[in-house]
C-alpha cells in the first residue's frame, strides 16, 4: 500500500524550546494510524506541524510532494482535514456557517449537496440546530460538527486531536463509530491523536507511541494491544 | 413637538455619519482586537480626494463611488504597508502605530490641500419638505438614505455572502480558519479596505455640515467611539444602533439642554462613552467575554 503521508526525523517547537526530536511515521493511503502518548509527548506538535501551524525541519510529504514552505492555507487546501485541540469550532457563527466554511471552496455543486445530506445522516442533530449559533452546542455536539465540517472538505486526510476529550463515553463511541464508517465508506485516511489509547488502538490498524518527542514504539495496533510490557509502560491500561 | 420630531430626524442624520464611522471602528476592531484611530482620518483624506474630483468637474454621484473604491484600495495598501509587518506586535505598540498613522494622514491632507476650511458641495437642495407639520430638510432626508444604502450594503456583505462569512471567520476564529483553508491575512486586509471604504462615506456625508479641513473628524470620531462603545464594541448592528441613539442624544441636548448648547455637545460624547464604560462595558449588543480556561 502506497503511503499518503510520511514524516521523515521532523523535528520541531515553539521558539527555543524544541518538542519533536526527530519523529518519522507514516499513514497509508485510506488508512487509520494512532499516535499515543502521554501528555506533552508531541502529539499535538506532530499534527500542527503537518499543517503548517509550527515551524519544522526534516521532511513531510503529502501523497508525494513535499509540504515544505507552504501556508497553513495551501496545506490544507491539498485534502487534509484537521480537526485541531480544541475542536476549532467558530463559536460566533451558527452551525450551518460553519458547516459552509467546510465546503465553500469546493466547485462541485451536486456532490456538495450529497455531503451534506451524509453528513446529516451521521449527525442528525447538526440538522435540527442549523440556524443556532454553534456556541449553543454541547461538547459532543461541537465535536460532530467538527467531524461533519471536516468530512465536507473532502478531505483525502484527517487529522483528528483528541475527538474524545471530554466526552460522556457513550458519545466517544457513536463518535469513533462514524470515524470508523467514515474511513470505510470514503476511504479517507485517518491520523488521530488520543489519550485513550484502547479505543484508538481498537479503531486504527497501526500505530505510533511518542515519549518525549521521539518515537518510543511503533506497529501494527493488534500486536501493541497483545504485549503487556508495551501496555502497561506507554498505554496505562 | 414639532421641533422636537424635527430634532429627532436631523439627529438621525448625524446618527447616520456616526453609524457609518462607528461601524468602520468595529470592523477592525473585530479582525484585530484595536480601534484604529487613524480611521477619522483616512476618512477625511478620502473626502478630500472626493472634492478634488469634484474640484476638476466631476459630478458628486460619480465621484462618490469612485471615491469610495479608491478608499477601498488605500484602506487594504495601508493594512499591507503599515499594519501587517506589525501585526503580531502587542496591542499597546497598534494602538501607537494607528495613532501615528493619524497624525501622518493628517500632516499629509495639510501638506496637500492646506488647512484652510473649504466648503464642499452637497448633492441634496438646502430646501424642506413639510411632512404633516414637520419640516424635514432634505439633506437630512438625502443622508439618511445614503448611510442607510451603505450600511445595508456592508450587512448583505458581511451576513450573506461567502466573502463575508470567511471574512467574519478570519476575525473572530484566525487559527481555525486558516486550517479550513481561508486566507486569513488577506481577509484581514479585506476588512480595512471595507472599513476604509465605509469611513469615507462618513466623510463625505459630513463635510457639507461642516466645512472641509484637515482636522474636520476630529469630533465625529469621538461620537463614532462613543456609538461603537454603546452598542458594544465588536457588534456591527450594535454600531449602527449606537450611531443612532448618539446623534439624537446630542442633538437633543443641544437644543433642550440649555447649558450644554452647541458647546458641550462633545462633552455629551464623552459622557456616553464613559457611562456606558462604567455601567454597561458590553454595550448594548456585545456579549461578556468569556473566555474557558
Amino acid at each position: 500500500m502506497t503511503n499518503l503521508l510520511e514524516l521523515e526525523d521532523v523535528r520541531a517547537g515553539y521558539g527555543p524550546t524544541s518538542v519533536l526530536h526527530g519523529i518519522s511515521l507514516q499513514v497509508p493511503e485510506a488508512g487509520v494510524v494512532s499516535l499515543l502518548g502521554a501528555n506533552g509527548a508531541g502529539k499535538t506538535t506532530t499534527l500542527r506541524a503537518i499543517t503548517g501551524g509550527v515551524r519544522w525541519t526534516g521532511d513531510i510529504r503529502f501523497g508525494g510532494r513535499s509540504l515544505r514552505g507552504m501556508s497553513t492555507e495551501e496545506i490544507v487546501r491539498r485534502g487534509i482535514a484537521h480537526v485541531p485541540e480544541g475542536r476549532g469550532i467558530c463559536t460566533e457563527l451558527t452551525v450551518d456557517e460553519n458547516l459552509r466554511l467546510g465546503s465553500y471552496l469546493r466547485r462541485d455543486g451536486p456532490e456538495v449537496k450529497k455531503d451534506y445530506e451524509r453528513v446529516f445522516e451521521y449527525f442528525p442533530v447538526l440538522k435540527q440546530r442549523r440556524r443556532l449559533s454553534s456556541s449553543t452546542l454541547s461538547g459532543g455536539e461541537q465535536q460532530m460538527l467538527a467531524l461533519a465540517r471536516a468530512l465536507l472538505m473532502r478531505p483525502r486526510l484527517m487529522l483528528l486531536d483528541e475527538p474524545s476529550l471530554g466526552l460522556a463515553p457513550i458519545v466517544v463511541r457513536s463518535i469513533f463509530e462514524i470515524i470508523k464508517s467514515i474511513n470505510e465508506s470514503r476511504q479517507v485516511a485517518v491520523l488521530l491523536v488520543e489519550q485513550n489509547a484502547r479505543l484508538a488502538l481498537n479503531l486504527s490498524s497501526s500505530a505510533y507511541v511518542l515519549e518525549v518527542g521521539r518515537v518510543a514504539v511503533e506497529g501494527d495496533s493488534a500486536e501493541l494491544q497483545g504485549k503487556e510490557s508495551v501496555r502497561r509502560s506507554y498505554l496505562g491500561y | 413637538m414639532q421641533e422636537f420630531l424635527q430634532l429627532v430626524v436631523s439627529g438621525i442624520a448625524t446618527g447616520g455619519i456616526f453609524a457609518s464611522l462607528a461601524l468602520a471602528l468595529v470592523l477592525i476592531y473585530n479582525a484585530m482586537g484595536l480601534v484604529n484611530f487613524a480611521q477619522g482620518e483616512m476618512a477625511m483624506f478620502a473626502t478630500f480626494v472626493a472634492f478634488t474630483l469634484i474640484g476638476r468637474g466631476v459630478s458628486f454621484w460619480i465621484a462618490f463611488p469612485v471615491t469610495l473604491v479608491l478608499a477601498f484600495a488605500g484602506g487594504i495598501l495601508v493594512q499591507r504597508v503599515v499594519i501587517k509587518p506589525v501585526e503580531r506586535a502587542p496591542v499597546l505598540t497598534l494602538v501607537i502605530i494607528t495613532l501615528g498613522l493619524a497624525t501622518l494622514v493628517n500632516g499629509l491632507a495639510g501638506f496637500a490641500w492646506g488647512y484652510v476650511p473649504r466648503s464642499f458641495p452637497s448633492p441634496f437642495s438646502p430646501d424642506s419638505i413639510d411632512l404633516a407639520g414637520v419640516f424635514v430638510g432634505y439633506r437630512d432626508l438625502g443622508v439618511i438614505a445614503v448611510s442607510g444604502i451603505v450600511l445595508l450594503a456592508v450587512y448583505v456583505l458581511l451576513q450573506h455572502t461567502t466573502v463575508g462569512l470567511t471574512l467574519r471567520a478570519a476575525a473572530h476564529h484566525p487559527e481555525a480558519s486558516r486550517l479550513l483553508g481561508v486566507h486569513v491575512s488577506w481577509m484581514l486586509a479585506l476588512g480595512w479596505g471595507l472599513a476604509s471604504a465605509v469611513g469615507a462615506a462618513s466623510g463625505m456625508m459630513v463635510a457639507p455640515i461642516l466645512l472641509l479641513e484637515p482636522n474636520m473628524m476630529q469630533s465625529i470620531i469621538i461620537y463614532a467611539f462613543a456609538a461603537a462603545v454603546l452598542g458594544g464594541i465588536e457588534s456591527p448592528l450594535g454600531a449602527v444602533v449606537g450611531g443612532l441613539i448618539v446623534g439624537v442624544t446630542i442633538n437633543l441636548a443641544g437644543a433642550y439642554l440649555p447649558f450644554v448648547g452647541g458647546d458641550l455637545q462633545l462633552a455629551v460624547g464623552l459622557a456616553i462613552i464613559v457611562g456606558v464604560l462604567l455601567l454597561k462595558p458590553n454595550g448594548l449588543f456585545g456579549r461578556a467575554a468569556v473566555r474557558r480556561v
